[in-house]
């Protein structure tokens, strides 16, 4: 069960027993039970109406600590790539799954984690024996040995009591890292199909811990990169203007210095990867309005903002976008009068957030759309692209997300996005 | 009666005097200063003073009056009245503070545009005032027929009562102005509150147990006096006789429903208590003055009602007390308005009595000051400084608030020598509360519904709201002059919505409103004047200040 | 988050709300308070309702002699109105700090 939904949870609970004490407890002689059921399921309706509604207002956004990405809180056999901790949490786990009696873990070079009888010279930290393990890191191929002696398990100690064993690759990607061993003490090799699947297992964990770190340092590099990102147009239009207006009206100019300043804190704050939707709300503001002194009567910006969502976690950096985009889009190429809607909506009980970007610019047609979509340069596009923002909710969210572009030429664009609830 | 009452009347009558010099003499007769203490009073401070004006000689005897005759029904006037805040809260207080102008009419001219609304709305403002200032003067005049009983220099104590509150009040107002009246406000709504958690504490001292009291009151049928003899109240919703513990003793359906909205509706239009919110620091400070103004009007009414109840029983219980002898019949006052007066008396003595006659004539003097105040910067401002002289100075203002200040109340006091209190009360028990309502009702057609439409929707143009006045206004007054003429029945059915009209006429006047601005072809741009209202810049602006001046001082 | 001068004792200026936010924060507003005012008209009007709907409401007792209707009236509708006048200026005024403003000014939290 959620946090969000405990509270629902328990006033449902409270609300019935009330129901159930009064009528039925309280009530000199007690009421049918007809008139506590009508009464609870009405009242049960409107809870979980006013649930959602806007009554709740905005959600406390939690403390803004700077937390680990969520992708490392997963307790994987081996989230961290082919570390000695986590190589000794896996051979404790694979000991009695493989029938063996003893299980290692080893890189190139040396014993990474070993499990079982003769662990005291086969320690962690140990230089490899087994000459056949040389054979396997270099080929990839999965081998058993058996028997004592130089040739076959290599220990140099006399009183080893391992006799056989079978020796498979951890791989990631094409590459060999390292290998799994498992060790028997009689003659009998164990089986080969069972370690190599293990093996396989650890492999694609290996590669997915690789995938995830790589991907995560991606996404914060590209974050950074969109923070610096800000269209170098707009800041010499917004001081343009700025400048025009310093002699004819001072008063309107300094009301525009304070906003781009703030604009320029927003942009540039060191946070992480989300922030609170008022956060970017009142970016999208600041630059809205700096946006409004160089278009003058002919940008005309409308908000639609549930209280409930001021106070949910996004996102940084993906409303601003969408709304210059819809700017870009609409109020440059186009003459006359635009009209951009920014809608933003919580839907506590689908634990959705959804925000919508509304032009009645000139819109886009099918293949403008498409390469638009896909990242492609297509006129003055400095600044952040449709593709960046499709790209990094793919990232955080997977496909638990909707973004939804809408547009046809002369009608306007229509961008709708659906995120989850943090 | 003894000389301890007049003693304390005098006392009282001394304290006002003094409140009002004081502050007479720190303020500075700039007309801000005057009709709006300068703008600067405290968050509580200034509910208490909204308390001051709005708790009036309606809710002091009225609620008790009201719970005494008719029992549960009674309870609802209490609770409409509580009730008024939470739309003002919701809708009115935070835009009203923070467009920052004079008065009612001011804001409404100013968010439209316009003089001609100044002057509709001006016209609607006195009419509430005087219809408000009717029933306190009557509630004076019953005050001092009970305590004093005698006239002075030829005149029934009734029209006594009516002529020496009308006097004192308007020479406080006229001399002080609105600094003058916060700090009286503020310091009667204590004394009121004092007083009744006083007499509450008396009762339980006594032996006093509420759900028991309300279990005795309830053993035998509801009785009324009517004429010299008692009558048996008919329970409403059911049918047979009614009795105190339960609804039905005044109320049917409707006429609990008309009663309720139009006292709901009503409090966002009466000007004397919105006056008080262009007084708040910020329009946050505005609305949780509010917040306190439900907290504390809410406890003043709920022990209100139990001192009703408290009435309904001990009366009943010591009716043997020889001068308790001519004011009841079988242990029933006559006069419901009596109830907590005669509970003084019995609770405390002729001192007891003293003290509660204190508190209703601080009551109906904190009203009537703050309406007075209301009609003085109505017209004083609205009309004579904005429209008949635009050009002459703030002095000339102040002088033509004080004439109408003068004016006003002579008019109410004579409206109040033309009411006969005993005719009316056959078909109203608890006078004056219902007579307060109809001026609820007049505010809630004619001004509310174009303050909550002028706040909160952009689209309401000068003639939309113009006709909503008139139309609000126009309905309510015929509906009120057809309701008492025809003698209907304000219990139940169409009776009960001619007498309590807002029910209808607000909608038709919101209508009026909204079909009248669609349809003209003038519609205003109201950019300018809707950042004011709704934008907090200023706010902001103060805290920073407040923040900065405190760290300053540390 | 500060600006670099957190301990100026400077007010600063009057920094001017645009029209559009105010206009979106005047909206917001009303939503807020339209939800209020329509919890709080089903709560008034449910007490009537109750009356006329069900005769235990008025006719049993609940506290010595007190019905609930009787108690509902008498003072639990007062506290009432005091909770949900609570909730809402704490509502509008967090909700207007958010929406306009920088964020230096989002209001204190209560």
């Amino acid at each position: 069960m959620t946090r969000t939904v405990g509270p629902l949870v328990l006033a449902v609970t409270a609300l019935w027993t009330v129901v159930t004490v009064v009528s039925q407890v309280l009530a000199e002689p007690p009421l049918s039970p007809l008139v506590t059921i009508a009464a609870g399921v009405l009242l049960t309706n409107v809870l979980i109406l006013g649930y959602g509604s806007t009554l709740r207002g905005p959600r406390q956004p939690r403390p803004r600590a700077p937390r680990p990405p969520r992708r490392q809180e997963r307790s994987d056999v081996l989230p961290a790539g082919l570390t000695e901790d986590a190589a000794d949490q896996a051979v404790s786990l694979l000991l009695p799954l493989l029938g063996g009696d003893a299980v290692s873990i080893t890189d190139h070079e040396r014993m990474l984690a070993f499990a079982g009888p003769g662990h005291d010279h086969h320690a962690r930290g140990s230089p490899l024996y087994a000459p056949a393990r040389e054979e396997v890191l270099s080929s990839g191929r999965t081998l058993a040995v058996s028997g004592r002696g130089d040739d076959v398990i290599g220990c140099p100690d006399p009183g080893c009591p391992l006799r056989s064993a079978a020796i498979a690759p951890l791989r990631v990607g094409e590459q060999v890292i390292g290998s799994v061993t498992v060790y028997r003490q009689t003659d009998d090799p164990p089986r080969l199909a069972l370690v190599e699947a293990a093996a396989g297992i650890l492999s694609l964990h290996l590669e997915l811990g690789e995938l995830q770190s790589r991907e995560r340092r991606a996404s914060d590099a590209e974050l950074d990169a969109l923070r610096a990102q800000i269209n170098p147009h707009f800041l010499f239009n917004t001081l343009n203007t700025i400048a025009s207006r310093i002699r004819t009206d001072p008063e309107d100019a300094r009301q525009l210095l304070v906003r781009l300043s703030d604009f320029l804190r927003h942009a540039l704050r060191p946070w992480g990867q989300f922030a609170g939707f008022s956060q970017e709300y009142a970016f999208v503001r600041t630059y809205v309005t700096l946006e409004q002194a160089r278009f003058g009567d002919r940008l005309n910006v409308e908000y639609d903002i549930d209280p409930a969502v001021l106070g949910v976690e996004i996102p940084v950096l993906i409303v601003q976008p969408l709304v210059e985009n819809a700017i870009k889009h609409g109020a440059t190429g186009k003459v006359g009068r635009t009209t951009v809607r920014l809608r933003a909506r919580v839907d506590p009980l689908s634990r959705t957030v959804g925000v919508t970007v509304k032009d009645d610019g000139v819109g886009m047609d099918g293949p403008t759309r498409e390469a638009v979509l896909a990242g492609e340069q297509v006129s003055d596009s400095s600044g952040v692209g449709l593709s960046n923002i499709r790209a990094r909710l793919e990232l955080l969210f997977g496909d638990r997300h909707r973004f939804d572009v809408r547009s046809a030429p002369t009608t306007g664009t229509t961008i709708h996005l659906e995120i989850p609830l943090r | 009666m003894s000389g301890v009452d007049s003693v304390s009347l005098v006392v009282l009558a001394i304290v006002a005097v003094f409140v009002s010099v004081v502050a007479w003499r720190r303020t500075r007769a700039t007309t801000v200063d005057f009709f709006l203490a300068g703008r600067r009073t405290g968050m509580i401070t200034n509910a208490a003073a909204i308390c001051g004006d709005y708790l009036s000689a309606a809710s002091f005897l009225g609620v008790a009056a009201a719970v005494y005759a008719s029992g549960s029904d009674g309870l609802w006037y209490a609770t409409g009245f509580a009730a008024g805040f939470v739309p003002v809260l919701l809708f009115v207080a935070a835009p009203l503070r923070r467009l920052g102008t004079v008065s009612l009419p001011d804001f409404l001219a100013v968010r439209f545009r316009s003089d001609r609304l100044r002057v509709a709305a001006v016209v609607a403002v006195e009419l509430v005032i005087l219809s408000y200032l009717v029933p306190q003067a009557v509630g004076s005049g019953l005050t001092w027929e009970l305590l004093i009983g005698e006239g002075i220099a030829g005149l029934s104590p009734y029209a006594t009562g009516v002529v020496v509150s009308t006097l004192a009040v308007s020479g406080i107002v006229a001399i002080g102005g609105m600094r003058g009246t916060t700090w009286n406000q503020a310091l009667q709504f204590g004394f009121l509150l004092a007083v009744v958690i006083w007499l509450s504490a008396l009762s339980w001292s006594g032996g006093f147990s509420y759900p028991a009291a309300v279990e005795e009151a309830s053993a035998a049928p509801l009785q009324v006096v009517v004429g010299d003899e008692l009558v048996t109240v008919r329970d409403r919703l059911r049918g047979g006789a009614a009795t105190f513990g339960e609804p039905g003793g005044r109320y049917g359906p409707m006429g609990q429903l008309a009663l309720l909205v139009t006292l709901v509706l009503g409090t966002a239009g009466l000007p004397h208590v919105m006056n008080r919110y262009f007084t708040a620091a910020t329009g946050s400070a505005a609305r949780m003055a509010t917040v306190w103004v439900l907290g504390l009007a809410g406890s003043f009414y709920a022990l209100a009602v139990m001192l009703g109840t408290a009435a309904r029983v001990l009366i009943a219980e010591q009716a043997d007390q020889p001068w308790l002898g001519p004011l009841t019949v079988d242990g029933v006052l006559r006069v419901p308005e009596h109830a907590l007066l005669v509970l003084g008396r019995l609770l405390a003595g002729t001192p007891g009595l003293a003290v509660v006659s204190a508190a209703a004539f601080a009551a109906m003097v904190s009203t009537i000051g703050g309406l007075l105040l209301a009609a003085a910067a109505s017209f004083g401002h609205d009309v004579f400084s904005r429209i008949l002289r635009p050009h002459g100075g703030p002095r000339d203002a102040v002088v033509a608030g004080r004439v109408a200040v003068l004016v006003v109340s002579v008019l109410a006091a004579v409206a109040a020598l033309a009411v006969e209190p005993a005719q009316l009360l056959t078909t109203f028990p608890s006078l004056i509360a219902t007579m307060v309502t109809w001026a609820f009702a007049l505010a809630g057609s004619a001004l509310t519904p174009v303050l909550l439409l002028g706040i909160w929707w952009r689209g309401a143009t000068t003639r939309g709201a113009v006709a909503g006045i008139w139309v609000g206004g126009a309905l309510a007054v015929f509906a009120l002059t057809v309701g008492l003429v025809s003698g209907a029945d304000p219990a139940d059915g169409w009776g009960a919505v001619l007498l309590a009209p807002t029910l209808v006429t607000a909608p038709v006047s919101a209508l009026t409103i909204v079909l009248v601005s669609r349809l003209d072809a003038d519609q205003g741009v109201v950019t300018a004047v809707w950042t004011r209202m709704h934008g907090t810049a200023e706010d902001r602006w103060a805290e920073r200040v407040a923040r900065a001046t405190l760290r300053t001082r540390r | 988050m500060a600006r670099q001068d957190p301990g100026s004792e400077d007010p600063g200026w009057l920094e001017a709300d645009g029209p559009s936010e105010v206009v979106a924060a005047a909206k917001t507003q009303r939503r807020i308070a339209i939800g209020y005012v329509l919890v709080f008209a089903i709560a008034i009007l449910a007490v009537p309702a109750v009356t006329v709907a069900l005769p235990w409401w008025s006719g049993s007792r609940l506290l010595g002699g007190m019905s609930p209707s009787f108690v509902t009236v008498a003072g639990g509708l007062y506290a009432f109105f005091l909770f949900l006048g609570v909730a809402a200026a704490r509502l509008a005024r967090r909700v207007e700090g958010q929406m306009l403003g920088t964020s230096e000014d989002e209001g204190p939290e209560p």
